[in-house]
Formats: C-alpha cells, structure tokens, sequence
C-alpha cells in the first residue's frame, strides 16, 4: 500500500466519522450545520463502495431539495437557490431514484442566467460600468440569483448539463446555454493564462489568476484542449502547481491537469505528503484531497474521460 | 429586440433608481443612533514592521479605557488574496501584537477571523501571507468566516432595502469585534478603512467570491448596513504599509508609518482619511454613519499621541474619486 492510498483510507475514515446525523456534512469540523458544497465532495469522494455512508448523504440532498428544483447552499437557508445545484445534481448523478430531482435541477439551471444576461444589465455594462473588462453578451452563471456570472459557478454548470443524456422535454436550449458558459468562461480568462473569480482586467490592469479557480475552468473545458485561451490555462496551471502549499488549491491543480492529460504524480505524492491533512478544518478540502487521490474515478464523476 | 413586461418592469425600476441616485442618503435608513458622546483616536508612529510593534501597540492600547476581561475578543484583519510586494494584507505581526495584548489584559478567548473575498482558498492565503504558521505557534485559533456556521442577521439598518443577510456565528456572538484593516485606496469604494473591512464577515459560501451581492445591492449601502448590524467595538488599522492607486489588489505599496486605534469606526475611519489626504465628508459610508454611528467632526473626536496632519502628497486614487481630495 502506497503512502498516497494509505492517506486515502485514512482520510475516508475521517470523512466517515464527520458525517452529521442529518447525513451531510459542515463546511467546518466546528460546525453543527450541514452544507451541500462539503456534502456533494464527501458523496462524490466514496464513490459507490459504502454504501450506508452514501444513502444517508443521498437522502439528505434529495430532502433538501427546495421547491423550485434548485438546491440551498445549506440546511435552513432561503429556498430561492443557489450555485450548488449543479454540484448536487453531478453528486446524484449514478442514484436512479434522483433522476426526477435531478431534472427539476436542470430545468432550474436553465432558467437562471447572470444578470448581465438582462438586456438592462447588457447596455449598463457596455456604456457607464466598464472598468472590468468582458463581453455581457457571453454569460453563464451566478453564485446565487440576481448576480452576474462567476467562473466557478459556471464552470459547474456546464460540468452537470454536459451529463444530460438528452435535451429534449423543455431542455432544448441546454447545448446553446453550455456554449454560452463555455464562450463566457474563454472571455473572462486572465491575460496572462488562468483564471481568477471572474475579473481579467479591472480598470485597466491584469489581475492575477487563481490556481483553484483556473482548475475547476479547466475540468469544465477540457474538451477544448486546443483552445488558446485554455492552453494558457493549463501552461499557467503547470507552472505554479508545485509551488501551491495548501492543499485544497493542490487537489484541485491535480484534477485539472490530469483532465488534461498532464504528468500528476509527483504532485499525489507531494499532496499526500503535506502535513495534518485529517486534522484539516474545511470539510470540502478534505473530500477534495481524496478525489485527487483517486483522480480517475473523481474526474468520471465529473464526466471527464482521461 | 422584445422587451417583456419582466424587462419593462426592470426597466422601470431602473430609471426610478437612477433618478434618485443624486439623493440616496438624504432620509435616514438607520434604526437607532449609536454615536457615543466622544470617541478617541491615537495615531501612533511605527516606522516598520518588527517584534517592537508587540510593546508599541501595547502602550497604544493603554491610552484607551479597554475592558475585555472575561470577554469573547474577535479580531477581523484584512485579508484578501496574496500577490507578492503588494500591501494587500493586514501584517501578520500586527495581528498577533494585537491578540497578545487582549489575552495580557484578561480576555476569554481570541481568535482572528476573516473571509478572504477574492481567493476561495482561505489556507493558501493564510499560508502565503504568513499568517499560517505565527498563528500556530503563538496558539492562536483562525476562524474562516467564508465557511463558518451561519445565523440570520436582521439588518439593523435599510441602505440596501436588503431585510436580512446570513452571517458568521463567530463574528455574531463575539463580544468585542476589533476591525483591523489594512489602510488603502479602492476602486470601488473610494477608501478601504475599518468599516470596508466588514465586508470580509459576508459569508462567501453563501454569497460567492467575490461578495458580489454587495456590490449589486450598493457599496456604500452595504457597507452601512453591516457597519449597523455588527458593532465595531475597536479599530486597529495598519498604515505602517499603506496601497495607494488601484487597490485593493493593484495598488502601489506607499509607506506610511502610522497604527491608527480607535473607539469608534466612524471617528477611525475619518481620521485615516484625513490622514490619506482626502477630506472624510465626501466619502459616502462615512458621511452618512457620522448620523448614527460615530463621529466623524474633530470636534467630537480626543485626538492622542499623535496630531492629524495631511500628508505632502495625499494617497493616489482611481479617476472616480478624484473628488475625495480635500481642497
């Protein structure tokens, strides 16, 4: 057994003694409330293999479920929805019984649309709101409803509509809203290769890209290898990923360059080597390191072939 | 292009918004006034950033009535992403100094507590910035507010016409919240001061990265409505280091070699601005909380140590607010 498969085992255990009674898990090892980012990561972290583990999760997101088919951010939150529906609709995706909540999801995806969206919204960004640069005609989606697009909430999306088996049944437009994501997250990429939030140059000036950012574009896009805009993402990636010291930016660096068929494994061993890792707060970095760990069964969740 | 009546009503909104954007601030949106009768500010001179800023801040603190015994202290430094030479962050050492002088006079606990609001990696921050490491040694808990348990928290003011926002248990229930901002120019704000600094408790698990709810809903509303709903109890803001220009992130680094403290954010915020150069009344957030939640007028403020002086040159500022400058 590998030092890199031994921190897996141990931190699957880990995961496996924060599990709530709810079946979610918090963001935070000190927090009571369960949260759906955390939740989605842990479920997709075990994979099919345990099973008590993963109904109880399954069940908890298909009870959380808000009304209009989106999901909340977390347990008791406002029930107008939020970013992790698509997380949530990709953590479900191998349970047949969620297919109905699934669709409702998408269909909720469908619908919501960034602001800039808004033919408003458009002729304020082009005229009297143009110090961050981007093209409003090229949208994806927000954080949260009544925002402008985001590159990690898009990214998403694009990664759970792209596991739709078909568009049809009122999600018909769902190849032109992934092309519009996919063109919107090309447009918003930092000049010199990466992404951050979603802000390339503000008054003017470049502003440097983030590695967790640039990985999650990356997973989304990796059907667009050739893409300049992506090559320079993924050189940017290849650049800074041995340097990155925590391990949730680390995790996520793997899992993109190994979407694009990237050398990774002196980057497990470094991560799989980093101090403390079950003793780490943040839930979701934890679940994280285990899908970089086990980076071919992470990113099929994610519907990247490698 | 169809207009639907979705857009028409939008639309009408809109125009009814822009037509009273000249005059937003001239009914009180606040629920009480929670100016004290005076505040005290010392501006204190520290040339650089070295283990002397421990006794320095110490004596600093002394000139202030502070009681946090047995007390829940929460220190919110300014922590917003790592680009190496920029003096984007609250320094690390001034942090510590902090909390070692809160724990000598006899508080429950400390912890800092931030939510980085453009990197969602809140460990790489930490740990890039130096704050990893002299946290763990000096044994000091970081809460990461962008992740922490949520409470609803009705607004205590209606800037944003938002009714309520979840915020961080930890900044909630702490009984003596101290803002340590890093002294800058912003772009979107004019300044970012101790009352900006607030907008680092907005959960980005829940709002996103960056906060971007506040900017839909107004900058300056926003900040006045937090500022309303979490009492600052202290400032200590960092202007050893200070960001001119396009900050929070671009900004050329100036040194300054001033520690602002204070008893209210309000008469923190505006002596830092007269600090910078500019002249506080026409800086929005300030302005306006000088109606309910502090002072801003000298008149009202006990300056210590040392005198409130324009600086020769004062703070560069993105064309926006050119109009900052006092004449």
């Amino acid at each position: 057994m590998t030092n890199g498969h031994r921190v897996l085992s141990d931190l699957q255990a880990e995961l496996i003694r924060r599990q709530l009674p709810s079946g979610g898990w918090a963001a935070l090892l000190s927090s009571p409330q369960s949260a759906l980012e955390p939740t989605c990561y842990s479920v997709l972290a075990f994979g099919p293999r345990s099973a008590p583990v993963l109904e109880h999760a399954q069940d908890f997101l298909l009870r959380g479920q808000n009304a209009n088919g989106s999901w909340p951010v977390f347990s008791g939150d406002d029930r107008d929805g939020s970013w992790v529906t698509s997380l949530v609709a990709i953590a479900l995706r191998d349970l047949v019984p969620a297919i109905p909540a699934r669709l409702k999801g998408f269909v909720w995806l469908l619908r919501t649309a960034g602001e800039e969206s808004n033919w408003l919204w458009k002729w304020k960004f082009r005229t009297v709101d143009r110090h961050v640069r981007f093209d409003p005609d090229k949208y994806g989606w927000p954080w949260v409803p009544d925002t402008v697009s985001w590159v990690v909430p898009t990214s998403f999306a694009i990664l759970a509509l792209k596991q739709l088996p078909c568009t049809c049944g009122g999600l018909e437009r769902i190849p032109l809203r992934i092309d519009c994501g996919v063109q919107m997250l090309l447009d918003r990429a930092c000049p010199g290769g990466g992404w951050n939030a979603g802000n390339g140059v503000v008054y003017g000036e470049p502003v440097a890209p983030h590695a967790d950012d640039t990985s999650v574009a990356l997973i989304a896009l990796s059907d667009r290898a050739q893409d300049p805009v992506v090559r320079a993402g993924v050189e940017y990636l290849e650049r800074v990923a041995s340097s990155l010291s925590a391990p949730w930016s680390l995790a996520w660096a793997i899992l993109a360059l190994a979407a694009h068929h990237r050398p990774i494994a002196s980057l497990q061993t470094s991560l799989a080597a980093l101090p403390d890792l079950g003793k780490t707060e943040d839930t979701s970095t934890l679940a994280l390191i285990c899908l970089a760990l086990d980076h071919q069964h992470a990113l099929a969740a994610f519907g990247v072939t490698v | 292009m169809s207009v639907t009546r979705r857009d028409f009503l939008i639309g009408s909104a809109a125009l009814a918004a822009g037509a009273s954007v000249s005059a937003p601030f001239f009914l009180p949106k606040y629920h009480s006034d929670r100016r004290p009768r005076r505040s005290r500010v010392a501006v204190l001179h520290v040339e650089r950033y070295s283990q002397q800023i421990d006794q320095i801040l110490a004596e600093g603190l002394r000139l202030f009535p502070i009681n946090v015994r047995g007390k829940a202290v929460v220190l919110k430094p300014n922590l917003v992403d790592y680009l190496p030479g920029n003096a984007i962050n609250t320094h690390p050492l001034l942090v510590l100094a902090a909390a070692e002088s809160f724990r000598r006079v006899g508080a429950r606990s400390v912890v800092v507590a931030e939510g980085p609001g453009h990197q969602r990696d809140t460990q790489l921050v930490l740990s890039q910035s130096g704050y990893q490491e002299s946290l763990r040694d000096e044994k000091i808990r970081f809460v990461d507010l962008n992740r922490d348990e949520l409470i609803r928290a009705p607004l205590r003011a209606s800037y944003t016409g938002m009714r309520d926002l979840w915020l961080p248990r930890t900044v909630l229930e702490a009984d003596y919240l101290v803002s340590m901002p890093k002294i800058k120019a912003h772009h979107w704000s004019g300044v970012t001061l101790s009352m900006k600094n607030m907008f680092g408790v907005v959960p980005g698990a829940r709002y996103g990265w960056p906060k971007n709810i506040l900017h839909w809903k107004g900058i300056q509303e926003s900040i006045l409505d937090l500022c309303a709903t979490v009492p600052i109890h202290f400032v200590i803001a960092d202007g050893i280091v200070a960001m001119e220009g396009n900050g929070p992130l671009n900004g050329t680094s100036r040194h300054f070699g001033k520690i602002v403290l204070a008893d209210d954010p309000i008469a923190a915020d505006a002596t830092c601005a007269r600090l910078m150069g500019f002249d506080p009344r026409r800086i929005v957030h300030i302005r306006e909380g000088a109606r309910f939640l502090g002072n801003a007028a000298p008149g009202y403020i006990d300056q210590v140590a040392e005198n409130v002086a324009a600086p020769a040159s004062p703070f560069r500022v993105v064309p926006e607010f050119l109009n900052l400058y006092a004449r």
